[in-house]
């Protein structure tokens, strides 16, 4: 069997194991269940404050009927920001690569803002159709590029979560192997090639946290014109 | 492109719904938060008198 650089995508089995059902299932054990006494420890602490200024900075934007989409948004970045982190650890596999998982995510949350604006406003939701000021000769074209842009939306969101990860996860492992071949043969550069790695581990990171952001606040900022 | 593998799609999207949720949102929610900041409202609420329940 050749390997190609893209195996590294494969949903894993390993005995019949999907391994995927463990990366979903295994990195809530992280995340303590709070008790109902006041007493927390640090971890704790530190996971209240990120999930608490969170949400407070995400539904800062929405009106009041938006903030019951708090639970939902905080959960979805919990969900990613973790799935996206752990997956940059050796050996790890990111869920997130997977196209399934982000258009799963992506289409049926864009599709229920769509179709809250569509119940409780229609007009106003149809209106974002059409920017204000445009000449009237441009009205028609502007409205079928506005109804292709809208459309467009959940498949932006999802394929733009799995490039990202799969290109970055790609390039680690192109230059990791560019390491690990030229080690023998021109040493100095192999150590130049190193330090690229980790600068680039570095981005990842960065990434990773980035475009768990970037999906919830613009759901959020979706949510924001239809609700 | 094995994302684009068809055999696994439904199944990883069910699976990872239902993390979503039903996994995440307890523990989100058990993260209760005292000390209610107090409302920046505009009106001052009356001052209750108070007096000794002299009995």
């Amino acid at each position: 069997m050749i390997l190609s650089f893209f195996d590294q995508f494969m949903s894993p089995t390993w005995l019949g194991v999907p391994l995927i059902a463990l990366a979903l299932t295994l990195p809530w054990i992280m995340y303590p269940t709070p008790s109902s006494r006041w007493l927390n420890n640090r971890l704790l602490t530190l996971q209240g404050w990120f999930i608490n200024r969170f949400t407070q900075q995400l539904l800062l934007p929405l009106n009041l009927p938006g903030h019951k989409w708090a639970l939902i948004f905080t959960s979805l970045m919990i969900f990613l920001i973790t799935l996206n982190l752990l997956g940059l650890l050796p050996y790890t596999f990111t869920p997130t690569t997977q196209l399934s998982l982000n258009m799963g995510l992506a289409l049926p949350l864009w599709l229920a803002t769509v179709i809250i604006g569509l119940r409780n406003q229609p007009t106003a939701a149809l209106g974002h159709l059409l920017p204000e000021g445009t000449p009237t000769l441009l009205i028609p074209v502007l409205i079928i590029i506005e109804t292709i842009s809208l459309f467009i939306r959940p498949l932006a969101l999802g394929v733009r979560l799995t490039a990202n990860l799969t290109a970055g996860h790609l390039l680690i492992q192109l230059i990791a192997t560019a390491v690990f071949v030229l080690l023998p043969l021109m040493p100095a550069v192999a150590i130049l090639t190193a330090t690229v790695l980790f600068l680039l581990t570095l981005l990842e990171v960065a990434v990773a946290m980035i475009q768990a952001y970037v999906f919830v606040l613009l759901l959020s900022l979706y949510l924001q014109e239809n609700i | 492109m094995p994302q684009l593998n068809p055999a696994p799609w439904f199944a990883i999207l069910v699976f990872s719904w239902l993390i979503f949720l039903t996994v995440i949102p307890p523990k989100i929610l058990n993260h209760t938060f005292n000390n209610e900041p107090t409302t920046m409202s505009a009106e001052k609420s009356k001052p209750q008198s108070w007096n000794w329940p002299w009995s």
